[in-house]
């Protein structure tokens, strides 16, 4: 996981996001929701690429699809976050929106679960709380980043 | 084709008589949507079973919805159509000479697709069986009376689409002719026309190669619901500005019923709907779709790409915007260069002629306007095109 333009952020432990559960964290000034799809974490930024709203205030869907018409199914459930404001879908585990993946993404972080002790700001935990640490991986602070951000931001 | 040649014997002299068309005669000019109509309805008897033909010669035709008692120019035709001033309108509306002359020759017009004007009085009829003779038998009018005397004339069905299955019967039985190019459908319905009931219908149009021609009509009439969410406006001008939602509530069905992705040949032409309401639309429809997708999955795509691919407008009656430029951006936004048509509504007051719609086009669009986009979108006019 470890890479030199990326930065370790930790979270919460794993044991305070069990599997279907959600945690938003600032990180580094910029607010981020934390899944657990069965065991996987995924990152996708607090904010919706459509209109800024708090995208991972959203509810958790499953993937309706239809081969053919009214012919409904759903798969993946709770594996889509369907934004608060005007419903936009996106997919947890790529960030990619349902209707349009190829032009609409919400920008997704890396994560990972750290045992042993991480780089950086870790360090400034107790190592006894370092444990299962679900941490997220920022861009080292080069990067274009906001530094805040609120709802309704452009 | 040699499409100014009259097909029969019998139009020579209407020929001979024809004044040289003007400008720009050196294009292919497909008009598609041109309003035939019946001189009386003893034109019909020869076409009807017994006791439906009883019964028009004792009740008469059926009218119009009461939403187009009133029109404009004289009786809703060009006045100087008439012979006289005071002559009833039927006789213009019917004359096989007069729209030879009128469109073919004077606007020098190659194709002109017949929409029968008496469609929303047949099709708003309860009683399925005599509204299904009354089509059948103008369908059959037309094809002796007008396709058979002249191939420049073409024409849609009228169906009763208040009946699926006697729609697809008419289809059945005379989709095949082949200046049969459509289906013409009023706005006026029951349903909403991309519903499930009408598959069946778009299925045949399919197979036989048919364009599904909506015009507005009948709103309002028969066991129509009214033209607008409350109520019956009061005059001619205000059906005329409502038009734009009749055919927007059909293209919100087509696009979220999925009746593109059922029938991924079909092409639907709105005619007379107007256009520069066409970008608003695709907007607001690709809106809906990225916010509500799932609940209608089997849209895959945006609405505006369905329009770009299945649904045609028609240029009659022309917008006019205060700038020619802002007609400009409307055409790019609508994707116009690939999805206007020609009309000229002939033989209708609110007519416009091919030569001066032209001009209103910037010059790269106009071949595709006058007859390009109209052989694309027509399956049995694609073998003009290589002619």
């Amino acid at each position: 996981m470890a890479s030199p333009a990326l930065e370790p952020f930790p979270v919460c432990r794993t044991a305070e996001l069990p599997p279907g559960s959600r945690r938003i964290a600032e990180l580094r000034g910029i607010s981020i929701g934390v899944f657990n799809l069965a065991g996987q974490y995924f990152a996708l930024r607090n904010r919706c690429p459509h209109r800024s709203a708090p995208l991972c205030e959203g509810r958790l869907m499953g993937l309706v699809k239809a081969d053919q018409a009214y012919a409904y199914t759903t798969e993946r459930e709770g594996e889509i976050l369907r934004c608060p404001w005007h419903g936009w879908e996106f997919d947890i585990r790529t960030g990619r929106s349902v209707a349009l993946p190829e032009t609409i993404r919400s920008k997704c972080y890396q994560t990972s679960v750290e045992r042993s002790e991480p780089e950086g700001r870790v360090d400034t935990y107790p190592v006894s709380q370092r444990e299962d640490m679900v941490v997220v991986w920022l861009p080292k602070p080069a990067s274009t980043e906001r530094a805040r951000d609120r709802p309704g931001d452009p | 084709m040699k499409s100014d040649e009259p097909a029969s014997a019998g139009s020579d002299a209407a020929a001979a008589k024809r004044p040289a068309a003007p400008s720009p005669q050196t294009e292919l000019i497909i008009d598609t949507d041109v309003h035939h109509s019946l001189a009386a309805k003893e034109d019909l008897y020869p076409f009807l079973p017994s006791h439906s033909r009883e019964r028009l010669a004792e009740h008469g035709l059926p009218r119009l919805g009461n939403v187009y008692y009133q029109n404009g120019g004289y009786q809703g035709i060009r006045a100087d159509c008439l012979k006289s001033p005071d002559e009833d309108s039927a006789a213009a509306r019917s004359s096989f000479s007069l729209f030879q002359e009128k469109l073919l020759g004077a606007c020098g017009v190659n194709v002109a697709i017949l929409n029968g004007e008496l469609t929303a009085a047949f099709v708003t009829l309860a009683d399925a069986d005599y509204s299904a003779d009354l089509c059948r038998a103008f369908n059959d009018w037309t094809v002796a009376n007008w396709l058979s005397k002249d191939d420049r004339f073409r024409c849609a069905l009228t169906v009763p689409m208040h009946q699926p299955e006697a729609a697809v019967r008419e289809i059945e039985r005379l989709g095949g002719h082949p200046g049969v190019v459509g289906i013409y459908v009023i706005c006026g319905s029951p349903r909403l026309y991309g519903q499930r009931c009408f598959d069946r219908v778009y299925a045949a149009c399919v197979e036989h190669g048919l364009v599904v021609a909506l015009h507005f009509s009948g709103e309002g009439a028969g066991m129509n619901p009214p033209p607008t969410a409350a109520g019956f406006p009061s005059y001619y001008a205000e059906t005329y500005l409502l038009r734009p939602q009749f055919y927007q509530a059909h293209l919100s069905s087509f696009l979220f019923e999925g009746t593109f992705e059922k029938f991924p040949s079909l092409r639907v032409v709105f005619l007379e709907s107007g256009f520069a309401w066409v970008p608003a639309f695709r907007w607001r429809a690709d809106t809906a779709w990225k916010a509500l997708r799932s609940q209608t999955p089997w849209v895959k795509r945006l609405p505006s790409e369905y329009i770009d691919a299945h649904v045609r407008f028609s240029t009659q009656p022309m917008e006019e915007p205060a700038s020619a430029q802002a007609l400009g951006e409307v055409l790019e936004w609508m994707h116009g260069a690939n999805s206007l048509m020609f009309a000229s509504d002939f033989p209708h007051w609110d007519f416009d002629a091919p030569a001066t719609v032209a001009q209103c086009f910037p010059a790269a669009m106009r071949r595709q306007v006058l007859s390009g986009n109209a052989l694309q979108t027509y399956p049995k006019l694609h073998g003009l095109a290589r002619a």
